[in-house]
């Protein structure tokens, strides 16, 4: 059988196995256990049938360019509806008639609800654009001129889709010279602070 | 005396070897054969992987009389099973399936997982978690007795029913007993589950798509005895082969469609449908709508107090091992014959007007698809018809009829992906008539066996949809398959070792359904059909497995045994590491030393000479090869033809060739010594494609036993009369390697997917 918990979650047939339906708890000692059990709670055949609302942000360092690189994922029907709902657009994600201004708005909407800051400052950011997998679009930020070795403390203010959905969960694992940490930010929990 | 002691033990100590010697150990071969993993082979089930000739199977008819109370939303049902003993066994008690008891309101299942405190609950969630009471769809069995009309005494353990028969039933006899139950209706979308209703709030109706809806009999086999594991929720069904006659009796207005032969068409169709279906009997080549949108939306705002009884019989020769129907006023339905052989079968969609204009342009044309691709690597489908529902948010599979989701946006606009995932889910739950349906596996223990399967010949499926529907697939130039491809499933198999689960798993017990029962099956088989066995081989193995065990119960072990039966090719190995392993395949080049001819003895054959106190002169003449970093190499040596540079071989050649040979002869002038590592645990054919100083290319595959006596590493000599330039490992990527950075010689840096990303914005 194939089992969709909503629009929002093919499950198992969709497979965007590694950023579905988390089963997250509040205790970050047990985040990662948790996160073993990802994708297995929502199939039980009566599991509740609440939607889950989730995007995945990776935050990797690259030394190369001493930079963060940001990749966002989030579900395409969930981001048009935002459009649609904050800035009256109907974007048309992923089609032949994806609207023209689409990449601006998702661009100022990213920069009205995922903010960085870097040893208290805010971080300016670049968005490079954004690309398609399967039902995800997967967004591109590059934070310049990050200064490592002087990094004291990151912060993120993750507010993704929770201006639409209560329920949003929005996941950031950053990496960075081998080093991982991972949030987990709410509507009424969206920040993240990161010591180095 | 102590000090003496001391000393002595200091001198042992001192002269121990350096290492200590190593045990001994069991045979650790990967390319051993699973004599240890494997059952036995024995009368009823035989060393070749086909049925043995004490194979047996038993069967389990049903005469069932069906009521739906739609108002109420409950189903009420009396049924009378008999069921035919042709095992050798006598059995001293029977066991019945209640899997509508997974949503009793004292089910175990829901609390058989640890949970915790959840960072936020929506109100909502909170109140369905914590305050309300929860569903009670478990069911109410009224009364169990015999073909007498004697009670029968059972006992209920959780989803299963034992009926305690007064006298053991002796192999080759059969007992008829009869059940009446009803039970509360779930709310499928919402309260989750297989079947169900889907409730419309706008016109107040419902459509019902039920399924394992009335109590069914175990499987009782060589294999299990009784399988009568519990249904927990995820581990799907095992069921016995039988007869149905089942009246299903819905409110007047309805449209009806299951399991089996519908035997009173002329009295539930209108003399409309009956013309209409006359003549989808007739279209080959696109479906006829049966009841239209209008007719089906005009009767959404009343609601039919009188009964309709539609009676569905299954037929001789083609038995099902289930039964399922589904019914609304709301369905539309269309229909188109399909060549079968020498029959014609039925592809059949039902749909509410929630699904269209998407149902009506793709439904039936998934199903036709899914019967010529499978019927093809198979055998031709044996019953009449197969019919697709839609379904909010589920795909479920029953015997001729499947519920799947797909609708478009409510004002009628279609994404691609639910486009898209419509066809697959279609494909693959019509599919499911093949796996498990006809041939018949044990889904509660291996959900692999039908899903893996399955989701290998949905991949096929909708390829072959690409090919002949080009249009429905553009701008794509194939079938966007999201499972089947090798790459696809590297990020699991990559993933953190702690949550991933052999295939051969229970389904309960693994922690990632999905990619371990559909995507990893169905990855291993597609790899084993394009890279390892070749597509003649496979098929034809394939199509031996689904035909030995077309309406019969096969274990994982028959169809390992069958895929080498059929095809003389040892997998052994393949079915270890892909099936009973989470091992993953990395395979890599780890060095690469260049040599050439020369004439001097090599300091390794000195040394080798000194020891045994021989010269050169003491042997037969002899080639060397030196390595470009040893003292014997010199520049002069490059490009040169060895019989110009070693007497030797000169030499020897003159004596054993004539002239004309020695003229044909293209004198290798290149050697190389490649030395390929395996850091993944999976032996594979290594697939090498060596890249010369001219631009041109050579592939090369060794086979997977290049690994059977080096687990880790393995060298291979190349001679060439062209300068090597680059070597890459699966430079296909046919093999799931789940590490590339080590595929290529010279070695190439690997941008990262950002960087990637980032030079093609920026062009």
């Amino acid at each position: 059988m194939f089992k969709v918990q909503s629009s929002k979650c093919f499950l198992p047939l969709t497979i965007n196995w590694h950023k579905l339906c988390l089963f997250l708890k509040r205790t970050t000692h047990t985040m990662r256990k948790s996160l073993v059990f990802l994708v297995v709670l929502p199939l039980l055949a009566f599991s509740i049938g609440h939607k889950f609302y989730v995007t995945v942000t990776n935050v990797n360092y690259s030394d190369k360019d001493d930079a963060f690189q940001v990749t966002t994922r989030i579900f395409i029907d969930d981001f048009e509806e935002v459009l649609k709902e904050r800035y009256g657009i109907d974007a048309y994600l992923a089609t032949d008639k994806e609207s023209a201004i689409a990449d601006e708005y998702i661009e100022k909407y990213l920069r009205t609800k995922f903010l960085v800051h870097l040893n208290g400052e805010q971080a300016t950011y670049n968005f490079i654009g954004k690309k398609y997998d399967d039902d995800v679009v997967i967004c591109y930020i590059e934070i310049p001129d990050v200064g490592l070795e002087t990094l004291k403390t990151m912060e993120f203010d993750n507010e993704i889709l929770t201006d639409l959905f209560d329920e949003q969960k929005n996941i950031v694992h950053v990496k960075w010279n081998g080093n991982k940490r991972s949030f987990v930010m709410i509507k009424s929990n969206a920040k993240g602070m990161l010591n180095f | 005396m102590l000090f003496l002691f001391a000393v002595i033990c200091f001198a042992q100590e001192a002269e121990e070897p350096e290492k200590e010697r190593e045990p001994g150990h069991l045979n650790q071969s990967k390319f051993r054969q699973m004599y240890d993993e494997l059952s036995t082979p024995n009368t009823y089930r035989s060393a070749s992987g086909a049925p043995g000739p004490d194979y047996y199977q038993q069967q389990a008819d049903y005469n069932m009389d069906i009521t739906l109370d739609d108002k109420n939303v409950k189903l009420y049902g009396e049924e009378t099973i008999t069921y035919y003993n042709n095992s050798p066994d006598d059995l001293e008690f029977l066991w019945v399936q209640l899997d509508q008891n997974v949503r009793a309101k004292d089910s175990k299942s829901p609390l058989r997982n640890g949970n915790g405190v959840d960072i936020a609950y929506t109100a909502g969630n909170f109140t369905q978690t914590y305050v309300t009471e929860p569903f009670d769809g478990g069911f109410n069995i009224d009364w169990v007795k015999d073909a007498s009309g004697q009670p029968l005494s059972y006992t209920i353990n959780q989803t299963m029913m034992r009926i305690n028969i007064p006298q053991p039933l002796k192999s080759g006899e059969n007992i008829s007993f009869s059940i009446k139950w009803w039970y509360n209706i779930n709310d499928r979308p919402n309260d989750g589950g297989r079947s169900g209703y889907e409730y419309y709030p706008e016109d107040g109706n419902r459509d019902y798509t039920i399924a394992q809806f009335f109590p069914r009999m175990a499987v009782y086999s060589d294999v299990e005895g009784w399988q009568n594991h519990q249904f927990w929720g995820n581990g799907e069904f095992a069921l016995t082969f039988g007869n149905y006659n089942v009246n299903i009796t819905v409110p007047a207005d309805h449209i009806v469609d299951a399991t089996g032969v519908l035997q009173n068409r002329k009295e539930v169709y209108t003399k409309d449908m009956m013309k209409r279906y006359e003549a989808a009997k007739k279209s080959y080549d696109k479906p006829v709508i049966i009841v239209t949108q209008e007719e089906a939306t005009a009767k959404e705002s009343s609601f039919a107090e009188k009964t309709k009884t539609w009676k569905f019989r299954t037929e001789a020769g083609a038995p099902v091992r289930d039964f399922a129907f589904a019914t609304s006023r709301k369905y539309i339905m269309d229909a188109q014959a399909v060549k079968m052989g020498n029959r014609d079968v039925m592809a059949v969609s039902l749909y509410p007007k929630e699904g269209n204009p998407l149902w009506e342009e793709y439904s039936t044309k998934a199903v036709v698809q899914t019967l010529q691709t499978y019927s093809k690597f198979t055998f031709d489908y044996p019953y009449n018809k197969a019919i697709s529902v839609s379904a909010k948010s589920i795909g479920m599979e029953y015997p001729m009829i499947c519920f799947n989701f797909g609708r478009p946006n409510a004002d009628g606009t279609v994404s691609d992906r639910t486009k898209f995932g419509m066809i697959s889910v279609i494909i693959h739950e019509v599919g499911h008539n093949y796996f498990p349906m006809i041939v018949n596996s044990d889904e509660r223990q291996w959900g692999w066996m039908d899903e893996g399967l399955d989701t290998f010949m949905q991949y096929l499926t909708e390829q072959e949809f690409g090919e002949n529907f080009p249009d429905a697939v553009a701008p794509n130039e194939k079938y966007p398959s999201r499972r089947g491809d090798p790459s696809k499933i590297v990020p699991y198999m990559a993933g953190d070792q702690e949550s991933i689960s052999p295939i051969m798993s229970n389904p309960e017990n693994v922690y990632q359904l999905g990619p371990n029962a559909y995507s990893k099956p169905a990855t291993a088989l597609n790899i084993l059909r394009e890279t390892v066995m070749g597509r003649d081989l496979f098929d034809h193995a394939f199509k031996t497995y689904a035909q030995r065990w077309m309406f019969k119960h096969p274990t994982p072990e028959d169809f390992f045994r069958t895929m080498e039966d059929a095809s003389a090719v040892d997998l052994d190995w393949y079915w270890r590491s892909w099936f009973y392993t989470t091992d993953y395949v990395d395979i890599g080049v780890k060095g690469v030393k260049k040599y050439y001819v020369s004439n001097k003895v090599t300091k390794e054959m000195q040394e080798y000479m000194d020891a045994r106190g021989i010269t050169e002169a003491d042997l037969p003449p002899l080639v060397y090869l030196a390595s470009e970093d040893s003292e014997n190499f010199d520049e002069n040596l490059k490009g040169k033809a060895p019989t110009e540079v070693s007497q030797n071989l000169n030499e020897y050649m003159m004596d054993n060739m004539t002239a004309e040979e020695r003229s044909q002869v293209e004198e290798p002038k290149y050697f190389y010594e490649i030395t390929f590592d395996k850091p993944g645990g999976i032996p594979m054919p290594l697939i090498v494609e060596y890249t010369y100083a001219d631009g041109t290319k050579e592939n090369v595959t060794y086979p997977p036993e290049i690994w059977r006596k080096n687990d880790s590493e393995v060298s291979r000599v190349i001679s060439s009369q062209k300068e090597l330039v680059g070597i890459v490992v699966d430079p296909q990527q046919e093999t799931a390697d789940i590490d590339t950075t080590n595929n290529a010689w010279p070695k190439k840096e690997e941008k990262s997917d950002f960087d990637k990303f980032k030079e093609q914005v920026k062009g």
